[in-house]
């Protein structure tokens, strides 16, 4: 069914567009938020702009609300008293006109002008005597013929119907009150309708004229708009101001802090030299002045260190160079001593061997301590070599046989089928290598040793794992400190000297690779070495697990099932782990 | 002493904060800027709103709302139509001419004929006036018999209300409307056309009543109907520089400037724009209108000129209006004399200024460099001002009235003998030559006075009547036309002298049994001021702007009205016979 296809293919797309922008969207907003969390100068200035916006908004709001009502109060009040004064006049225009309509009519004589002309002209000031006036007026009397006036433009259709019912709804109750109603008007021959107060009374005592006012809000509107369009300018101004300050005033602060930072981290990674420039005497410049004392005192006491440290793996030096001189003579009567102990005594035999093992271990322990040394005093050297890891791997198997055999020890090799080649120092790391097996087949307790070896593109790794007694929390780190062990009660059986896994962890970092172990107890441990396929580049993870694939699967297999009985220990992983 | 200077300091701080803090601050004085009395080109006005016959209305209520809908009809058409039965408002059309009835006309006894189921309304009233259908305001001759009796037939409705079903054709209104809704105003136009012989250098006016409309500005009125072109009176006769089929768009005004909108076949290259300018001044401002205010004028929103806006500045240029000529003459012992400032005569250089019997009626060109005058040995004479000057003998001619000077240099006069009205032009030796005035055939013209503008011609027939038309045409196709009657003397009543003030006023002064009367009027809308009079009876006058002089039948002095006072004073002259001004 293609079409199914198609839009199965669509949705798909759409979904995958979206997470896509989700995605993006999550990524900006965590990227704002670690930068919100970041920047103390960030979060001032917005917290001034979120709370100077909100205080703008409250006072323009209010300002504009007094300004409004004060202004359009005050015209309501000054058109309801011309409105007022006008209605007076018109009144008393019209118990005019009753008197002349109630004489009559004298033939010949001039008749004298309509008092309701006389009396609108003098209000809009159209008889040439008035001032022209800013409102217009309807006279409206529906009931007489041509007793209806109006000024300007406006029409009776003009007057708001609600205005007019309400006035006439008045008018049956015998109440003369003026009422207002404020609409836009559109008046006869304008585009557009006009904001107007209009003010309407009847004159009831003179037949029911509706007198209505208009007047124009379009200066107060004008008025208005231009007012509030000055507080948004000024409200918006004073924000961006305010914020300007806080962004100033934070700055001040903030920058000496974060130059504090900056020092900080720089003498954290060592550089004890580093000084915060003092300028001033305010607070931050005393927080300065403290901080470069205690980076003085800092320095000055790891210099004390440093050169007690040094004297002391001087001595170490020094006594392993001394020792050997005389060693090599007392080794060369012992030697011989050796050499001669079958036609000793018994006792005399078993003591000449016992002081050329004794001897011999020795021997190694003073060439690890030089060895030491030489790292110590940051002496030692690479030779490198491009050499396929198997064959190291074998050969040191083939080194470590013989004790194997003595512990009935058997190993079990897990070789890829590829060549495994890297730039190494094939001496070193046999060494690691042998250290790793001797230690593994020393606490294996006779069970199978595992070496794996393991490689991708960047690195190239080896891993060892027993089936001993295990190391417990924490002691996957302690295991590399020199002259450690791990039950202090246990003799060496085969002659270690507490130096070897420190050497070779030395050795791995001298190639720029790890040396990590991984142990638990009862369940044996896995040391693990990962060394660069090239020399120089860094390692971003290992070819193999340092926890066996067995004791991982294990763990997930109980995780699934029964949660709660996760063990509380981790992996041990010292550095971190792909 | 310290002390003292930082209070001194701490108060002048004060001061000048709370200054700072006043919500009106105080001091001055400061230049203001001229700010424009707000909206200049509208004109406050009252109108009469009609409303629909009500229920219950007698026959002469509805009657007294048909006229007031008569009234509003132009604000408000639909109302008129509802007071009329289906048959009248078939019949009766609002056209024609608005016929103006006094205040106070009255109503006639309600007749009923029961048979026809008819009620009749009869309005009794006085015709005052009539507006034109080209809003011309003609006054009824007070001579005539203007009595009005208009019946208004009405008819009950199925409702049994009364609804008008005869009713006289035309609009029928009151002084006290005309007075609410119209307004005199002044239009405008040139004394000649720019394609003619002389370029025009005068306006024109011509005077009308137009409507104020609810729904435009006055100026936009006032406006329109300039381009509408000069009313029958001024027909041919006067040049407009608006053409035919412009028409306003809108009028804007602002603080300082007043923008006219015009639309319509402008080009803008043949215009003459001086001419243009000087007729939307005077038509604007002369009405009250801009005042103050420079004009631009805009065609479609669109500046005037191809190169930059038309702007007519706030004032109009003197010479199109003003008074050209403010030097007194006058006659005496047959010679003419200069008035100087110090109220001394001298006469004037030249034959004219030699005392004698044989010229009379003299009359001084334009620039004062002729003089005409009537000679007893027949015919009209000229002489130049000037001492070398002697006598030419213009027009010939045993029965003409006294000389009348155009401003284009030519000399009228009207042969009584044949009846026809005679043009020279002694600058060039023309002439003489007959001039077409096909309305003043047969009649007893005894004075022709050409106006000062050299559009209007004032004629006084016999001793009785005074007709004023126009010069239409130009050059061979030039003809006096456009005549109507101005006044009328009553009764015994003689007119004795006329006079052109300005272009738009002719003094007329009237010899009655009483005594005599000076009247000004509005040639244009018959408009009469009447002058106060004076013990001395009154021989000749003359007239330049406000200046009105007038010599007296027995004491031979010059008499000077005075606006202000409005008294005649004498000037120091003596023996004089007759004022003259240069042309009028």
């Amino acid at each position: 069914m293609p079409p199914t296809t198609t839009r199965r293919t669509r949705r798909r797309t759409l979904r995958q567009i979206l997470g896509g922008v989700r995605r993006r969207a999550r990524r900006a907003a965590g990227r704002a938020r670690r930068i919100w969390r970041r920047s103390l100068q960030l979060q001032v200035v917005t917290s001034t702009l979120v709370i100077s916006v909100i205080v703008v908004v409250v006072l323009g709001t209010f300002l504009s609300d007094q300004i409004n009502n004060s202004v359009i109060e005050r015209r309501q009040q000054s058109a309801a008293s011309d409105a007022s004064a006008d209605r007076l006049r018109i009144a008393d225009a019209l118990s005019r006109h009753e008197d002349d309509q109630s004489k009559p009519a004298e033939a010949g004589k001039t008749v004298p002008p309509d008092p309701l002309d006389e009396v609108m002209d003098a209000i809009i000031g159209s008889g040439g005597d008035g001032s022209k006036k800013r409102y217009e007026v309807l006279i409206l009397n529906v009931a007489e013929p041509g007793q209806s006036r109006a000024s300007g433009n406006v029409t009776p259709a003009d007057v708001p119907p609600a205005l007019r019912q309400k006035l006439q709804r008045q008018v049956e109750k015998f109440i003369d009150t003026p009422q207002r109603f404020t609409d836009r008007i559109q008046f006869a021959g304008e585009t557009q309708p006009r904001q107007t107060l209009v003010i309407g009374a009847v004159i009831s005592a003179y037949g029911g004229y509706e007198v209505y006012h208009f007047f124009p809000f379009t200066d107060e509107e004008q008025m208005l708009s231009n007012v509030r369009l000055a507080i948004v300018v000024v409200g918006f101004g004073l924000v961006l101001l305010l914020a300007a300050i806080a962004y100033l005033v934070t700055r001040q602060v903030v920058s000496p802090v974060r130059l504090a930072r900056q020092a900080a981290e720089r003498l954290a990674a060592g550089k004890l030299d580093e000084r915060l420039k003092v300028r001033g005497e305010d607070d931050l410049a005393r927080l300065a002045t403290s901080f470069n004392e205690m980076a003085a005192n800092l320095a000055l006491k790891i210099h004390q260190l440093e050169e007690l440290s040094q004297v002391q793996r001087q001595f170490v030096s020094d006594v392993s160079h001394e020792l050997r001189t005389p060693l090599t003579t007392v080794r060369m009567a012992a030697d011989l001593l050796y050499d001669a102990r079958e036609d000793f005594e018994p006792m005399a035999s078993r003591s000449a061997e016992l002081m050329q093992a004794q001897l011999e271990r020795f021997e190694s322990m003073l060439a690890d301590l030089l060895e030491i040394s030489r790292y110590d005093a940051g002496a030692a050297t690479l030779d490198l070599d491009s050499v396929d890891l198997r064959d190291v791997v074998l050969r040191a198997i083939a080194d470590s046989e013989a004790l194997a055999e003595r512990h009935s020890t058997r190993f079990e090799l897990r070789l890829p089928n590829e060549p495994c080649m890297a730039e190494i120092d094939n001496r070193r790391v046999e060494r690691i290598l042998r250290n790793l097996l001797f230690n593994a087949i020393e606490h294996g307790e006779g069970r199978d040793i595992v070496v794996t070896v393991g490689a991708d593109r960047d690195a190239v790794a080896v891993a060892v794992r027993d089936h001993g007694i295990g190391l417990k929390g924490g002691e996957d780190t302690l295991v590399f400190d020199r002259f450690w062990r791990a039950d202090p009660s246990r003799a060496r059986t085969i002659g270690g000297t507490g130096l070897g896994l420190a050497i070779s962890r030395e050795d791995a970092t001298l190639h720029g690779g790890w040396l990590q172990a991984w142990g638990q107890p009862g369940e044996g441990s896995q040391f693990r070495l990962t060394l660069p396929r090239r020399a120089g580049i860094d390692l971003k993870g290992s070819p193999l697990p340092l926890v066996p694939p067995e004791i991982e699967m294990r763990r997930t297999w109980r995780g699934q099932m029964t949660p709660v009985l996760l063990p509380a220990t981790g992996d041990g992983g010292a550095h971190g782990e792909s | 002493m310290a002390r003292a200077n930082r209070l001194c300091a701490a108060a002048a701080a004060a001061v000048l904060a709370l200054s700072g803090c006043a919500v009106i601050p105080v001091g001055g004085p400061f230049p203001i800027e001229e700010a424009g009395s707000g909206d200049s080109v509208t004109v406050p006005f009252q109108r009469l709103v009609a409303v629909e016959p009500q229920r219950g209305w007698s026959a002469q209520q509805v009657v007294e709302g048909l006229q007031a809908a008569m009234a509003a009809y132009a604000d408000d058409p639909g109302i008129l139509p509802k007071y009329l039965t289906e048959e009248a408002r078939r019949v009766w059309k609002a056209d024609g001419p608005v016929t103006v009835i006094d205040n106070g006309f009255r109503f006639d006894d309600v007749v009923e004929n029961k048979e026809k189921k008819e009620t009749i309304v009869t309005i009794l009233g006085t015709k005052i006036a009539q507006i034109n259908e080209d809003d011309t305001y003609v006054p009824v001759d007070p001579a005539d018999d203007n009595k009005v009796s208009r019946a208004i037939t009405l008819v009950k409705d199925r409702n049994g209300d009364y609804r008008v079903n005869l009713l006289p054709q035309g609009l029928l209104l009151t002084d006290a409307d005309v007075r609410r809704a119209y307004r005199p105003t002044n239009l405008y136009y040139l004394n000649g056309t720019a394609a003619g012989t002389h370029e025009p250098d005068r306006l024109v006016a011509d005077r009308v009543r137009l409507r104020i409309k609810a729904t435009e500005s006055f100026a936009e009125t006032v406006v329109e109907r300039v381009i509408q072109g000069p009313t029958s009176a001024l027909q041919g006769a006067v040049g407009n520089e608006f053409p035919a089929g412009a028409r306003v768009l809108s009028i804007r005004s602002s603080e300082d400037r007043v923008i006219i909108n015009l639309a319509g076949p402008f080009r803008p290259s043949d215009t003459f724009r001086e001419g243009l300018e000087a007729q939307l001044r005077a038509s604007l401002s002369v009405n009250g209108l801009a005042n103050g205010r420079s004009l631009e004028i805009q065609v479609e929103g669109e500046p005037f000129f191809s190169t930059g806006p038309l702007i007519v500045p706030a004032n109009l240029p003197e010479r199109w209006l003003a008074v050209e000529d403010r030097q007194v003459f006058y006659t005496s012992k047959g010679a003419v004399h200069l008035l100087g400032n110090d109220g001394e005569g001298r006469p004037l250089a030249g034959p004219a200024g030699q005392p004698g019997e044989t010229y009379s009626g003299f009359a001084v060109s334009k620039d004062r460099d002729r003089v005409a005058a009537r000679s007893t040995e027949g015919g009209i004479w000229v002489t130049r001002h000037a001492a070398d000057g002697r006598w030419q003998q213009s027009i010939p001619g045993e029965k003409l009235t006294d000389p009348s000077w155009h401003r284009d240099g030519s000399l009228w006069t009207y042969d009584q003998q044949s009846g026809s009205v005679l043009r020279s032009y002694p600058s060039v030796s023309r002439g003489p030559e007959h001039v077409a005035a096909p309305a003043l055939q047969g009649l007893d013209v005894t004075s022709l006075r050409m106006s000062r503008d050299g559009v209007r011609v004032a004629v006084l027939v016999g001793k009785k009547q005074v007709q004023v038309g126009a010069l239409a045409g130009g050059g061979a196709g030039a003809m006096l036309s456009n005549f109507q009657t101005l006044i009328s003397a009553e009764g015994e009543d003689e007119i004795r002298d006329i006079a052109w003030s300005d272009g738009e006023h002719l003094l007329v002064l009237v010899r009655t049994k009483a005594g005599q009367v000076v009247k000004e009027i509005n040639v244009g809308d018959g408009e009469t001021l009447q002058l106060p009079t004076t013990s001395k009876p009154l021989e000749h006058l003359a007239a330049q702007g406000d200046v009105i002089l007038a010599t007296t039948e027995d004491g031979n002095e010059i008499l000077e009205y005075g606006r202000d006072k409005q008294t005649w004073a004498p000037k120091p002259a003596t023996a004089v016979e007759k004022p003259i001004f240069a042309l009028g």
